[in-house]
């Protein structure tokens, strides 16, 4: 940070243990998000700047599920998997054949057509006040792993501990699924056709249907996301599934560093506490202005990245996929 | 599974120059916007043989080359490939069935290890399917070793066993070209078309790729079909020549018949 | 199509109709566009149709002047601009600054808007455009520099001028009335501006100088420099286009509806939709691009909500990337 602001933090605030496991819990999230936007860019080369709206669908068709329908929430969970696959699978059906920059844009526009149908479908899903009260079976696991803290000796549990747990499990649980998984033939397919796809395709590869494989997995990691962001919020309104929330992920993305699973855990660790942290900063400046400013922040950390350090932090020169 | 796409029908015995077609192409139409690039190319590629493919600038040749291997969606005409139809095919089908091309500005998987390229080529490898990763790992991971074995076999004949751990981006213009061709003979190919496989590489190299051709051709009877321009190469190596000119094939025999061609003379003088 | 051969000669009609479409995309969108307004005024009535034509032609007018600068700077650099959205808000914002604040006429905002976004473009061109070219960056490095501009100008209006909902001292009560239709009275202006901007940049691209060079950019970029053109020169004036071009649209926008600062990314999504629609890269493809795309909009609220006017937008995108990525007037591409 410059020395142009001056900075006054709250102590109190910045050393919270609540606050920060706050922070750790969607760090967690955006974590799970990423790697699917690492699968789809860094390992396949496929743009895919939806994956919001694919997150929107997941926490959404979970929601729904339980509130509406009372189907159980742990049943819930893997249907709503597949109706998010199967939307990943609408969704890039007509546009994997399309060029990069177009595929982008396809992608972004049907983002926002689920946030829009969030937004105005009233009666399916809440409209602009959402759907919430769908927490209860996760609360009594919630719970239940309380009292194994405490029977470990953390007397007074922070209520978020759980959540913490659980998110960072899964997450690098992914991680090294996805690790391994890409060392696999399947993997050697992938990472050719991101490198070139004509070559793969001359040697027998159909990449037309391994880029659709590669979103398919990537919405069911959006889903995952979803629902953790679901869950931690006890709400789901369409505003939390905007854009800006695939444009963070990609933040997080570059500065890990392409082609770099583990990098997207630290990229997203760095990220969501230098986003958080800044809430911080006690200046003589409105609300609005200081989320503002936090947005300006991210943006320009974009165009420093891709400008001066485009392989982030944990990429490798020649795996960069960035320049064609 | 197997590709529906289907491997070919019954494999053919491996000979010189057997009278069989293994490939024919009727009347292939190719359009870019109002130029007809190819305009009516009609061939025949007999089993086992090494046939070129020349023609001056602007001939259609390269063009064609990327019709019948898929790359291009052709506006007319028909072609089969070992009795089978294959235009309009889509690359990777095509490929799948044993024709298999090369690039002539070489696609080299940059990024990629040497042996991460050619292990990539091997075909049926059961792990390349999702579902194979979970529901037969031993299947998978038994051919792994295969392939890799046979990669390296393969990069040894061709010298480039050393470099296979290098990523391919660092390999030199001559080593692409080479690993190209090594890459392609991975896939187990019956017809092998390649572009251009002499522009770029210095004559040893070139003497060197030539002699691989033709023991693969007498070993293991692949039919090769390759677009070039140096002429030396054409007429002491190809056992036939096939010449295009502004879109059609003008000639079609024994490389002594083509060059004294009137035709084909006509076409080199008038327009390349 | 059956694989293996390939007819040549194509008998049945449906057949010969598919090629003729495909070999005169103009007509064909043409004669589908007689066939919906048919349709549409069989189902709704002639003033209906004939009244939301007129309102299309106003959102028309914006969508295709921000078109056009954005399809010319794809053309030219190759550059998918995110942030292009974001410069119409920066010009709107600029306009409200010498109207509002400083109480000028509305024209002298419009001025300055369209200054203020051309310089925008042409420094962001020298500072970050041009270096990134040199570098030989790759698609996704300039997406992402895009969007994080994008986020930057947006929050950056956000930071100096609030989420507030602003409006320009614009006289929006007024209508004008004839052939029984009515128009707001700055809706009829933004058409008329708009029009007139738009066929000013017709021919010029066509006829000046200038218009010849950025042509030949777009075609083969490396081909023109080496044919000896000011490569420089004519991206520098390309960005002056699309800022101004940008801001002024930007202005009208603000005009006929209000100023927040997401204004921007609102209208980048149907810019994108004008510029795939007519053909990306191609200017006058842009201009149709918009204004279909306005009209249809419109039209659209006889059958949907209001609510789902965007979904509109981005139903014909996909549509478009779906049935011909090129768009109207673009170019096939070969596989």
């Amino acid at each position: 940070m410059t020395d142009v602001l001056p900075l006054a933090v709250s102590f109190e605030a910045l050393t919270s243990m609540g606050f920060w496991l706050g922070v750790g819990v969607i760090a967690g999230a955006y974590t799970i998000f990423t790697l699917g936007l690492q699968l789809n860019v860094g390992f396949t080369g496929i743009y895919n700047f939806g994956q919001a709206g694919f997150m929107a669908v997941g926490a959404y068709s979970m929601a729904i599920f339980v509130t509406d329908t009372g189907i159980n929430f742990w049943l819930a969970l893997p249907l709503s998997m597949l109706i998010t696959i199967a939307f990943g699978l609408i969704v890039g059906l007509p546009s994997l054949r399309l060029r990069a920059d177009y595929f982008a844009i396809a992608t972004i526009a049907a983002s926002e057509a689920i946030r829009l149908t969030a937004l105005n479908a009233r009666d399916l899903t809440g409209g602009a006040q959402g759907i919430f009260g769908f927490g209860d079976s996760w609360e009594s696991l919630q719970d239940t792993i309380e009292g194994w803290l405490m029977d470990l000796g953390w007397s007074d549990p922070d209520t978020l501990a759980p959540l913490f747990i659980v998110v960072w499990i899964v997450a690098i649980g992914l991680t090294f699924l996805l690790s391994r998984v890409q060392g696999t033939p399947w993997g050697r397919v992938l990472r050719a056709v991101r490198e070139d796809e004509d070559a793969a395709r001359a040697l027998g590869k159909n990449a037309y249907s391994y880029k659709l494989q590669s979103l398919a997995i990537s919405a069911a990691l959006a889903a995952i996301a979803g629902f953790f962001l679901a869950i931690n919020l006890a709400f789901v309104i369409p505003d939390e599934f905007g854009p800006t929330f695939t444009f963070v992920g990609y933040s997080m993305l570059v500065l890990g560093g392409l082609a770099s699973y583990w990098g997207v855990a630290i990229g997203a660790i760095i990220f969501e506490t230098l986003l958080e942290g800044l809430r911080f900063i006690d200046l003589p400046i409105s609300e609005v202005k200081i989320a503002a400013l936090r947005f300006i922040i991210l943006g320009l950390i974009l165009i420093g990245l891709m400008a001066f350090r485009p392989q982030g932090i944990l990429g490798k020169r020649e795996e960069m996929v960035l320049g064609d | 599974m197997t590709d529906p796409e289907g491997t070919a029908a019954a494999p053919a015995a491996p000979s010189g120059n057997g009278a069989k077609p293994i490939f024919e192409a009727q009347g292939v139409v190719k359009r870019f916007g109002g130029i007809r690039a190819v305009d009516g190319a009609s061939m025949r590629v007999r089993e086992g043989s090494i046939t070129a493919l020349i023609g001056p600038n602007g001939a259609g040749k390269t063009t064609f080359f990327n019709v019948i291997t898929g790359f291009y969606r052709p506006d007319g005409g028909g072609a089969t490939f070992e009795g089978r139809p294959v235009l309009g095919q889509t690359p990777y089908a095509i490929a799948r069935r044993g024709m298999v091309r090369t690039f002539q500005i070489t696609k080299a998987l940059a990024a990629m290890p040497v042996i991460d390229n050619m292990m990539l080529a091997a075909p049926n490898q059961p792990g390349e399917r999702l579902v194979n990763l979970i529901a037969h790992p031993r299947e998978w991971r038994r051919r792994e070793t295969e392939v890799h074995d046979q990669a390296m076999e393969l990069l040894d004949v061709f010298d480039l066993s050393k470099l296979a751990d290098t990523y391919a981006g660092h390999l030199s213009g001559g080593q692409r070209k080479l690993l190209e061709l090594a890459r392609a003979l991975m896939t187990k190919p019956r017809f092998l078309l390649l572009d251009e496989p002499m522009a770029g590489i210095n004559p040893t190299l070139g003497r060197r790729l030539l002699e691989h051709m033709q023991r693969l051709r007498t070993e293991a009877g692949v039919t090769f079909l390759f677009v070039e321009h140096d002429m030396e190469v054409v007429m002491g190596h190809s056992d036939r020549v096939v010449v295009m000119a502004q879109g059609r094939v003008i000639a079609d025999g024994k490389p002594d018949e083509v060059r004294t061609d009137q035709a084909v003379i006509d076409a080199y003088l008038g327009g390349g | 199509m059956e694989a293996g051969t390939v007819a040549v000669e194509r008998e049945r009609p449906l057949e010969r109709a598919r090629e003729f479409a495909r070999g005169h995309p103009a007509q064909a969108a043409l004669v589908v566009l007689g066939a919906i307004v048919i349709a549409l005024v069989a189902a709704k009535g002639l003033h209906d149709v004939a009244q939301l034509a007129l309102t299309g032609l106003s959102t028309g007018s914006i969508y295709a002047l921000g078109a056009v600068g954005l399809t010319l700077v794809y053309g030219i650099l190759k550059l998918t601009n995110f942030a292009h959205g974001d410069f119409l808000a920066f010009g709107a914002y600029m306009a409200y600054v010498v109207n509002v604040s400083w109480g000028l006429p509305l024209v002298l905002g419009i001025a300055v808007a369209m200054f203020m976004t051309a310089l925008l473009g042409v420094v962001l061109e020298k500072g970050m455009w041009g270096p990134m070219r040199a570098r030989r960056a790759g698609v996704l490095q300039l997406i992402l520099m895009s969007i994080g501009l994008a986020l930057v100008i947006r929050y950056g209006i956000q930071y100096f001028a609030g989420t507030e909902l602003r409006t320009l001292d614009v006289n929006n009560t007024d209508t004008i009335k004839f052939l029984g239709l009515t128009l707001g009275r700055t809706q009829a202006i933004v058409i008329l501006i708009g029009f007139v901007t738009l066929l000013g940049t017709g021919v010029m691209l066509r006829y000046s100088l200038l218009g010849k060079r950025m042509r030949a950019l777009s075609d083969n970029l490396d081909l023109a420099e080496t044919a000896g053109i000011d490569t420089s020169r004519v991206i520098l004036w390309t960005w002056v286009f699309a800022g101004a071009f940008a801001g002024l649209a930007g202005v009208l926008y603000g005009a006929t509806t209000q100023l927040q600062p997401e204004m921007g990314f609102e209208l980048l999504l149907p810019i994108f939709a004008a510029v795939v629609l007519g053909g990306i890269g191609d200017a006058f493809g842009a201009l149709a691009g918009g204004i279909l795309l306005g009209v249809v909009i419109e039209w659209s609220t006889m059958f949907v909500d209001a609510g789902w006017k965007s979904a509109v937008g981005f139903v014909v995108l996909i549509l478009v990337l779906v049935i011909r990525p090129q768009g109207i007037f673009g170019k096939a591409r070969t596989l």
